[in-house]
């Protein structure tokens, strides 16, 4: 999927910086997506990852710079207003996978997956979206008509990626997937994010574990202090680097 | 006064309130609104069914749709002038309590400088006729009343749990937050919402006026009694506000009964701090099983 010549760019950010009230948290930073690419972000607690996400969404304090998504423009210079125009963002094709999941905690399984499909478009053909999540993630098929406000730490964490995946995006951004969970459930967790079919669209998971994505991501690229550092491809091994 | 008169009463008027504070429950959950405007959009919209009935037709369901489509106007802009502008501003809560509460000193007072102090009347819209269930004897504005506010309640229930705008209120009305981020316009959910709980204001208002009249102030009691309801129910419940709805019309009937009318509103209070002092969630607090994280 990768190496393509005619390699169609998803997300291009330039000059972005964002935060929160006088905190800034990243600065200047330029990303580029293409399309069919699974990235990884890693980088320490507290350098930007999750606000980076936050910021392509539209949900930080405050941020500027560009974020073309798909050749739209949804970064906007804002000071206020985190949240207003997400849903613009997410019409254009944007999925987004917070941390902490971010659950309905009263919707049944079945209705946080139709949830995730809420963009008109894909609103109409939800009931195939649904199996092929039931695919990935087969122990949601016994739960779908219980509120997901029960369910167990992992069993929550596959309504939200599901969630996440039902959307008709482009773009999907996955925040630290195995964060809290037991490792053989993240792993699972990480494992089944690399099995989605891609496509045309193209995903960023932030993880910190660096063993769970490498090798098996296109791109791996570093974050710290709020800045993009290095990046390496497909081959590379942390032991060998 | 005889019980069975005062059981149906407390039955219709359960249902009547019942319905307000389903309205008000909802605005809370979803907008994270306390809406004191609804008093005003509740006479507002019996002034709007009382124009229709005098000037275009008093046919029961034009007059009951014009009390509805005025609701649901004075609900959107209600939400247009006090949702609208200071959502994602600081303090949001405080501030959308007082600029709902000086919408409806507002609204009150132009109803009043408008339509005058004298009290309207609306067309019975369900005939004049009784009906004798088992042995009690029912007046037919008090069964149509009752009958058609769980009707309509019914019929926005199951939308809102079957359809994409019902989804929609109820991911809102759990997590705002999760809600923008799978694609649900924050602003525009808050005019459909407004624009239903306002319409459900209007069945309330044109359903009440069938016993009492539209008068300028006429708001200001079934806003008190649906805010208590949805207090005793726990805000933000639907299940809890019906099962508040029946325990005040219960205790409404009984103390009408036994103690005598004036004594209402003391034993309704007295219920409602007891109920808050033991479940401080209110009933929704025992019927919600899955809790927040």
């Amino acid at each position: 999927m990768s190496g393509n010549a005619e390699r169609q760019t998803i997300l291009d950010v330039n000059g972005l910086s964002a935060g929160w009230g006088p905190m800034r948290v990243i600065h200047d930073l330029d990303l580029k997506v293409f399309s069919g690419e699974r990235i990884g972000l890693v980088g320490l607690n507290g350098h930007g990852k999750s606000t980076l996400f936050l910021a392509i969404a539209g949900l930080t304090g405050w941020q500027r710079g560009s974020i073309l998504l798909n050749g739209h423009q949804v970064g906007r210079t804002r000071s206020q207003g985190p949240g207003r125009y997400t849903h613009l963002v997410v019409r254009r094709g944007l999925a987004l996978i917070p941390q902490g999941d971010e659950i309905f905690h009263g919707l049944t399984v079945e209705e946080h997956l139709d949830s995730g499909a809420f963009t008109k478009r894909a609103w109409a053909e939800r009931a195939p979206r649904k199996k092929k999540i039931l695919r990935i993630f087969p122990p949601l098929e016994k739960l779908m008509k219980i509120p997901v406000g029960r369910l167990s730490g992992g069993e929550r964490r596959m309504v939200a990626i599901g969630r996440g995946l039902m959307a008709d995006a482009e773009l999907f951004l996955v925040d630290e997937p195995s964060l809290g969970l037991a490792p053989k459930i993240g792993k699972s967790v990480v494992e089944a994010l690399m099995a989605v079919e891609l496509g045309s669209s193209a995903m960023v998971i932030a993880e910190q574990n660096i063993a769970l994505l490498e090798g098996r991501v296109d791109r791996i690229i570093g974050m710290h202090a709020g800045k993009l550092k290095g990046e390496a491809s497909k081959g590379f091994k942390s032991g060998t680097a | 006064m005889n019980s069975s008169f005062a059981i149906s009463n407390a039955i219709t008027l359960a249902c009547i309130y019942g319905t307000l504070a389903i309205g008000l429950s909802l605005t809370w959950s979803s907008l994270g609104l306390v809406n004191m405007a609804y008093g005003f959009v509740f006479a507002l919209s019996g002034y709007g069914a009382w124009l229709v009935a005098v000037n275009i037709s008093d046919w029961s369901p034009v007059v009951l749709a014009a009390g509805i489509l005025t609701g649901a106007l004075g609900g959107v802009l209600v939400c247009a002038a006090a949702f609208i502008p200071i959502h994602d501003k600081p303090n949001f809560p405080l501030r959308a309590l007082i600029a709902t509460l000086a919408i409806s000193l507002v609204g009150n007072q132009m109803l009043l400088w408008y339509f005058g102090p004298r009290a309207k009347s609306l067309p019975r819209l369900f005939g004049n006729w009784n009906a004798d269930i088992f042995g009690v004897i029912i007046t037919s504005d008090k069964l149509g009343a009752s009958f058609s506010a769980i009707v309509l309640l019914t019929v926005v229930l199951l939308w809102m749990r079957s359809s994409r705008r019902g989804l929609e209120i109820r991911a809102m009305m759990m997590n705002p937050h999760a809600a923008s981020i799978v694609g649900i316009g924050v602003r525009r959910t808050g005019f459909y919402v407004m624009a239903l709980t306002g319409g459900l204001a209007g069945l309330a208002s044109v359903l009440l006026a069938q016993t009492y009249y539209v008068a300028p102030f006429s708001g200001i009691t079934p806003m008190v009694k649906g805010l208590s309801i949805a207090l005793v129910g726990g805000l933000g419940s639907v299940p809890g506000a019906v099962i508040g709805a029946i325990l005040l019309g219960i205790n409404e009937a009984l103390t009408s009964t036994l103690l005598g009318g004036q004594y209402v509103l003391i034993t309704q209070f007295l219920l409602i701090i007891i109920v808050l002092l033991i479940r401080p969630r209110g009933i929704a607090g025992i019927l919600d099983k899955a809790r927040e994280a």
